[in-house]
């Protein structure tokens, strides 16, 4: 672990900015259909109970990550296995929506360019940026947040005004039933993108504050969802349900339908720059996650000197987990959010909760006994 | 000192992804089409219009200088059996490479509209990331596409401008035709409850003669295009043309009407008086009424008095509110004109199927099956119509003979 500080409000903007990512990009939750903006909020909620999993964990080993607790709640051996687990569900991560970017760009922009070439310049930014340390990423964010928003801000009062909004187009609410949307949520919102905040969970020790965490979690969380759910029922009624499902990157046909006064048109570019700050973050605290376990985990002294090698490996993963665009979807949503998320995210964190609730409970008896205060909080 | 140098090497050889030049495209080296039309030969392949604008016949021509001796626009065309594939075709005789991103119209000949519908054409222009899906699409009416495409144009030069410009103030002044894009194309062609109206441009005169540069060096050019029809679809197939009151029906229906004027009769004089609406607002309210669809739509005009052609008097309100019942009469005529229309054909242009399956979507699952061929046929519509009588111009009464 290395020896850094970063304040809530960073951790605030690094969350918002994780959350939107990728996730902001592609038709996220579009088997709702119309109710996908349900579908996203209803994700978001479980999203934040996830999260406060995670922080009761962390409430528990205020000093420790994730995967170094592991190794005391559920012994050396599998600790170590669990942990190593997780360096490749990271890495694995960051590969997928590093891939995300690549394919992105090919598809809309660079048609003839390799998506070696585009990754490349990407991660060597990224690399750059986790060799400088978890501060400079969260400084980073702090400037790019006010980016982001400005275009966000921008681009939705250029759609007002366009006159492109047809609310109608989100009716008939709820034509499917409950059903469609209590599934959509269950197998990809609560995952993609709330549930990912376990990552989190690797820098939560860094916090100067750690009572902030809290808030700055959950206002995370609450205003990505928000953000999110905005941003599929703007697609939606901008594009209708049809053009929006069909879509591969929803956002992008609506920015592109943008036409106002003769001039104000084919602003492609804002979608396009949101696109690269929410992707630059989402990849590197997948990665940064990935480094700091693996130095925990194999106890290396200088863990700059893990980065590139791991940029390296992540840069190929990215290429080679999947032959074509749809694969990669298609993997992402059959065997991400059906077997790695739901273990990853919601399993193991939860048993691991269980076994410091009851290992703790014993302490408290102990400590309240008289024993010596243990370095265990007991304050939720 | 050996750290220095490979740290200013590797500054150096990073410099070489800077520029930026992967798939470069010199400006000199694009073809830009301003335009592209489709059509059908007679062996059943796609026959495609690249019309490809000569940048130093455009400019210039205020400055006098040279220039403009050549023809604006220059067309290509080629054959195949699909459209990339005709586009790429295109590509034999060009000499430059195709550009899209400027592509602002999309003609398709009547005879592709009516045979094979237009559903299958447009994914191409979809899927690629170069053309735009705010491109106006655009029938050509009783002729081909390339016909339409081939005209020369005067006052805008480059004729798929002129169309386009041509639709968009028509649209605001008289309201009887109106843009349709890809985009909103697409969308109304994916609804069941909803079948897309196209506008039609033809060509009159000689297309032979429109071609040439003369064309337009004549004040009164002997070939012209302009809007003449409202296509109407089914299935995203062009079955029929709404013309005059019919299409305006259609284009208050569709809310789609900015400014037009509505002419009535007074004292037993034919279209004596003339309403300039100036704002209008519709609304289509669905109700189900006993098991049985039923729509109501509603219309609020509001306008003022430009031209009267029989004594009246204007400063009285009372006259006012007689005149605002013959303009009442006169829209909901245009309206049924248009509704009795669309129901013949048994097609709804106006989304009414639409507006039950958002407003009733488990009463909408029955009523879809046959929606344009027997519910829509038998709808029961009623149209309400308010209409006011805002200010009379710079005169109260007429002028009269002494």
């Amino acid at each position: 672990m290395e020896k850094a500080k970063i304040g809530a409000y960073q951790l605030f903007v690094l969350i918002l900015l994780f959350e939107l990512g990728s996730a902001v990009l592609v038709p996220i939750a579009i088997e709702a259909k119309r109710d996908a903006w349900l579908a996203i909020l209803l994700g978001m909620v479980g999203g934040i109970l996830l999260f406060f999993v995670y922080y009761r964990l962390y409430r528990f080993y205020p000093k420790l990550v994730l995967t170094e607790y592991m190794e005391k709640l559920v012994g050396k051996i599998l600790g170590k296995i669990l942990s190593f687990g997780y360096i490749l569900f990271f890495a694995y991560s960051a590969a997928r929506v590093l891939r995300d970017f690549g394919e992105m760009l090919l598809t809309y922009a660079y048609v003839n360019t390799p998506l070696f070439i585009v990754n490349t310049l990407l991660i060597l930014v990224i690399i750059y940026a986790i060799q400088k340390g978890i501060e400079v990423l969260a400084r980073t964010g702090e400037l790019f947040f006010i980016l982001l928003y400005l275009l966000a801000i921008t681009g939705f009062l250029l759609l007002i005004f366009s006159g492109l909004f047809d609310l109608k187009q989100l009716k008939p609410f709820l034509e499917d039933g409950w059903g469609v949307v209590l599934k959509v949520v269950a197998s990809q919102t609560l995952y993609v993108p709330f549930g990912e905040a376990i990552v989190f969970a690797m820098i939560f020790p860094y916090l100067k504050d750690s009572k902030k965490i809290k808030i700055a979690g959950v206002s995370g969380i609450l205003l990505s969802g928000i953000n999110l759910a905005l941003v599929m029922a703007i697609n939606i009624s901008v594009l209708g349900i049809d053009l929006a499902s069909r879509s591969q990157f929803p956002l992008l046909s609506t920015v592109q339908s943008i036409q106002i006064a003769e001039f104000l048109e084919r602003l492609d570019v804002f979608f396009m720059v949101s696109m690269v700050i929410g992707i630059f973050f989402k990849v590197s605290l997948y990665f940064y996650a990935a480094v700091s376990a693996t130095t925990i985990l194999f106890k290396i002294k200088e863990p700059s000197k893990l980065v590139y090698p791991m940029g390296l490996a992540i840069l190929f993963m990215s290429i080679t987990i999947a032959n074509s665009y749809s694969e990669h979807i298609k993997e992402g949503l059959v065997v991400t959010t059906r077997f790695l998320h739901p273990f990853f995210l919601v399993v193991i964190p939860v048993i691991l909760l269980g076994i410091a609730y009851l290992k703790n409970w014993g302490k408290k008896r102990k400590s309240q006994n008289g024993a010596k205060n243990t370095s265990v909080s007991q304050k939720g | 000192m050996k750290r220095n140098y490979l740290i200013l090497t590797l500054h150096l050889i990073l410099c070489l992804l800077l520029a930026g030049c992967w798939s470069k495209k010199e400006l000199t080296d694009l073809a830009i089409i301003s335009a592209m039309g489709l059509d059908l030969n007679a062996k059943g392949e796609y026959v495609s219009t690249l019309q490809v604008i000569n940048p130093s016949n455009v400019a210039g021509g205020l400055q006098g200088g040279g220039g403009s001796k050549g023809p604006p626009v220059t067309v290509y065309t080629a054959t195949g059996s699909n459209i990339i594939e005709v586009n790429q075709i295109a590509s034999t005789k060009l000499p430059r490479r195709r550009y899209y991103a400027h592509t602002n119209l999309l003609v398709i000949g009547e005879e592709l509209a009516r045979k094979e519908g237009i559903g299958n054409i447009l994914d191409a222009f979809e899927r690629n990331p170069e053309f735009r899906m705010t491109a106006v699409l655009i029938i050509a009416q009783g002729a081909k596409a390339s016909d339409l495409l081939k005209v020369m144009t005067p006052v805008d030069k480059i004729p798929a401008n002129k169309i386009i410009k041509n639709l968009r103030f028509t649209e605001e002044q008289w309201g009887e035709f109106f843009t349709i894009n890809l985009q909103n194309a697409i969308k109304d062609l994916t609804t069941t409850g909803k079948s897309t109206v196209i506008t039609g441009f033809s060509v009159s005169g000689s297309p032979e003669q429109g071609k040439k540069l003369e064309n337009i060096q004549d004040s009164d050019p002997e070939t012209t295009i302009g809007a003449t029809g409202l296509g109407i679809f089914k299935e995203g197939k062009l079955i029929s043309w709404f013309e005059g009151k019919t299409a305006r029906g259609t284009g208050w229906i569709l809310h789609k009407l900015k400014n037009t004027g509505i002419s009535f009769s007074w004292m037993d004089k034919e279209d004596a008086v003339v309403y300039q609406v100036i704002r209008e607002q519709t609304k289509s309210i669905p109700k189900i009424k006993k098991g049985k669809p039923h729509i109501t739509i509603e219309v609020k005009a509001e306008g003022n008095i430009m031209e009267l052609r029989m004594p009246a008097d204007l400063t009285d309100p009372l006259v006012l509110l007689k005149m605002e019942k013959e303009i009442e009469k006169s829209i909901q005529e245009e309206l049924l004109l248009a509704l009795e229309e669309a129901k013949k054909n048994k097609t709804d242009i106006f989304g009414f199927g639409e507006a039950f399956h958002q407003s009733y979507p488990k009463e909408w699952e029955k009523l879809k099956e046959e929606w344009h061929d027997v519910r829509f046929p038998e709808l029961a519509v009623d149209v309400k119509v308010d209409a006011y009588i805002r200010r009379t111009g710079l005169r109260n009464n007429a002028n009269e003979l002494q």
